[in-house]
């Protein structure tokens, strides 16, 4: 505990292939979307080896000058080559630590540390990517829960019991010690079964994205494969451009399904899920592990996510926003279960975070906020269309879509729905998936009542709720409310006493 | 109406002079924009193919801009604009195309700032901007003892309130 040391070397390589990669990258979108001429391979040898050299010594250099020292509550990290920097990490700041540990890390049994500080600063985030488990677990141990340092062996407790006062202390650590084996033996735990897993996968959204990626590939793809091969596989379908267009499409999206397929279950097989008092600890992934711990008290709303092709089964997923961790692919919030049903929803939130978990009576929208939901789709969806029609052969089938907007719109307003009781405010609303968000009133940052000019037509107004999740502020909105019942949940969140008139009112009664 | 009973708007309007430095900013961003049309009268002499009537469409598109922007708009703005300070929280009501109506609670407020560009501090006005963890408001142009006292005022009750509720 005084020594400065240094990573495991390993990290050299950790950040070799970390460079390399996003070099590459670079290098790749240079390549498909750069000037096409054409260098010798000589030119290609002496880049790549240059980015070869310069990444491997960037990688020493940071292994050579990064130094860590664990102290009593306390990291003490000096790194930099040129300007050094000196860091104290403080058990009081820090917000979340992360285990993380990629394919290189695991391969010599390493992880990487993340540790998130609060208050920010230049970064508030902070990494050390090779570790040994071991030295990792003391370093989360010592900034999460680290107290004193634990005693002992039971000759010393013998020793002290003389003095009553001694006594007690040992008697203290005795304590202690048990709290330590408490902390191994978590109150709940919970993991995705393979089963579920799979269905996760199949079901898992974002193939949108997914699609756009593919197509993009495919369309580069076009001018490597030879002219010939090409008029023979697809010749008799161009013939009919539509029949053509549809299979690109169906195509695409099978294989846009297929990566999404693999990447859910890498990112959340061997999901678990373990609280120990207030901690919730959870760990995923197949090839790439990640532990993340998040405190119960920070947590500031949970949402339910039922995408499309999870609703009919009765399947959905719950994420937590919390003040403090969070991770960007999840858009600052975390996973807490990837996958359950819809009726265990509640047991799981009974043994996780028990104040989350209760009946949530959804109050309607009024019916006149069903036209501008219906509208508010169908109106681009037509003029889009039309548009089409107007430009391209078969643009009319383009119609279509108008028919999906209708529907969709009359979803929406049938899914949306808003309740209270005197601590929880939650809310229902559909963009494709239908979400739920179960906001604390006192997690709730603002909240805002605002109305369009389209929507003062018929009295609606927008609902706006804003909480803390990770470092910055997200807003949920509920679309369309009634404006009593918009006013009726703004003063529900009203930190004042009703107005004198209506004191008075009720004195009368 | 019904609901407005149990929740009357705010009260407190905000300076009659944010009225003239709202105009005297968007007059500028006005002018600035007259160049417009000039740089289409010196295109449209340049290249052959420009038509000048467009030229006539631009100018009558900034009068219109003009008009909008530095007498209409100020104006609703400055009429719309309401704001109070209750015991435990602020709320504002503000917004001419889409109006908004929103509560800061005391126990929120991370921190309350004055804020004066030289517009402002030549008419001697003061923005408050109030910050809670999530969001940031503004209460565009008080008068500065009035700014100075609302913003003592928040911090004061924000300082005081429990954070635990």
């Amino acid at each position: 505990m005084s020594e400065f040391k240094r990573q495991h070397p390993i990290s050299i390589f950790v950040s070799f292939f970390s460079n390399l990669k996003q070099m590459i990258i670079t290098l790749v979108v240079l390549f498909f979307f750069g000037s096409s001429q054409t260098r010798g391979p000589w030119y290609y040898l002496i880049v790549l080896g240059g980015l070869l050299v310069f990444s491997f010594l960037s990688g020493f250099l940071h292994w050579l000058t990064f130094r860590y020292r664990l102290e009593e509550q306390e990291l003490h990290i000096r790194h930099g080559l040129i300007f050094r920097k000196k860091r104290f990490i403080h058990r009081d700041r820090v917000q979340s630590i992360d285990l993380n540990a990629k394919v290189i890390q695991r391969m010599f049994n390493l992880v990487e540390v993340r540790i998130e500080t609060a208050g920010g600063g230049e970064e508030p985030e902070f990494r050390i990517i090779a570790l040994n488990k071991n030295e990792a677990n003391d370093i989360r141990k010592e900034l999460l829960y680290g107290k004193k340092k634990v005693v002992k062996n039971e000759e010393d407790l013998s020793l002290n019991a003389e003095s009553t006062d001694e006594d007690q202390e040992a008697f203290e650590d005795l304590e202690e010690v048990i709290e330590e084996e408490n902390e191994k033996e978590p109150d709940y735990k919970w993991s995705l079964s393979t089963k579920r897993l799979l269905i996760a996968a199949l079901t898992s959204s974002g193939i949108g994205v997914a699609a756009t990626f593919v197509a993009a590939i495919f369309s580069q793809f076009q001018q490597f494969i030879p002219e010939t091969w090409y008029e023979t596989a697809v010749g008799f379908l161009i013939e009919s451009s539509i029949a053509f267009i549809l299979s690109f499409i169906i195509f695409v999206v099978i294989v846009a399904w297929m990566i999404r397929f693999v990447s859910t279950v890498l990112k959340y097989g061997n999901f678990t899920l373990e609280k120990t008092g207030n901690d919730i600890v959870i760990s995923r992934g197949l090839l790439e592990r990640r532990q993340l711990t998040l405190n119960k008290k920070r947590i500031t709303a949970v949402r339910l996510v039922q995408n499309v092709l999870r609703q009919p089964f009765g399947y959905t997923s719950v994420y937590v926003e919390s003040a403090g961790g969070g991770t960007k692919d999840e858009d600052l919030s975390t996973i807490l279960i990837p996958l359950c049903k819809e009726k265990e929803v509640m047991d799981h939130l009974e043994a996780i975070a028990p104040e989350f978990s209760f009946e949530r009576p959804m109050s309607k929208l009024p019916k006149k906020s069903m036209r501008r939901y219906v509208i508010r789709l169908t109106v681009p969806a037509i003029l889009v269309a039309s548009f089409l029609t107007y430009f391209i052969d078969y643009g009319y089938y383009s119609f279509i879509a108008i028919l999906f907007a209708l529907g969709l719109g009359y979803w929406q307003y049938k899914d949306a729905g808003i309740g209270v009781n005197d601590r929880f405010l939650w809310m229902r609303t559909r963009k494709f998936a239908r979400t739920t968000v179960v906001v604390p009133k006192k997690r709730i940052q603002t909240i805002e009542v605002s109305s369009n000019p389209l929507q003062r037509l018929n009295d609606l107004t927008t609902l706006e709720v804003s909480i803390l999740t990770s470092i910055t502020g997200k807003t949920f909105a509920l679309n369309h409310l009634s404006e009593q019942q918009s006013i009726k949940y703004f003063t529900w969140y009203s930190y004042e006493e009703p107005t004198d008139n209506k004191k008075r009112d009720d004195e009368e009664d | 109406m019904n609901e407005h009973e149990s929740r009357p708007l705010p009260d407190q309007k905000i300076s009659l002079k944010a009225l003239t430095v709202w105009r005297i900013a968007s007059g500028i961003e006005f002018l600035l924009f007259a160049l417009a049309p000039f740089a289409y009268w010196w295109l449209s002499n340049t290249v052959e193919f420009l038509p000048f009537w467009i030229i006539y469409l631009l100018a009558v598109a900034w009068l219109l801009y003009g008009l909008l922007n530095v007498v209409l708009l100020p104006k609703w703005q400055w009429k719309r604009w309401r704001y109070r300070i209750y015991e435990n929280e602020v709320e504002l009501y503000y917004g001419v195309i889409v109006r908004r109506r929103v509560i800061i609670p005391m126990i929120r407020v991370q921190h309350v700032d004055t804020e004066q560009g030289p517009l402002l501090r030549k008419y001697s006005l003061s923005s408050v901007k109030i910050s809670t963890a999530a969001t940031t408001h503004e209460i565009p142009a008080l008068e500065e003892s009035k700014a100075d006292e609302v913003r003592d005022h928040i911090a004061r009750l924000a300082r005081e309130a429990d954070p635990d509720e």
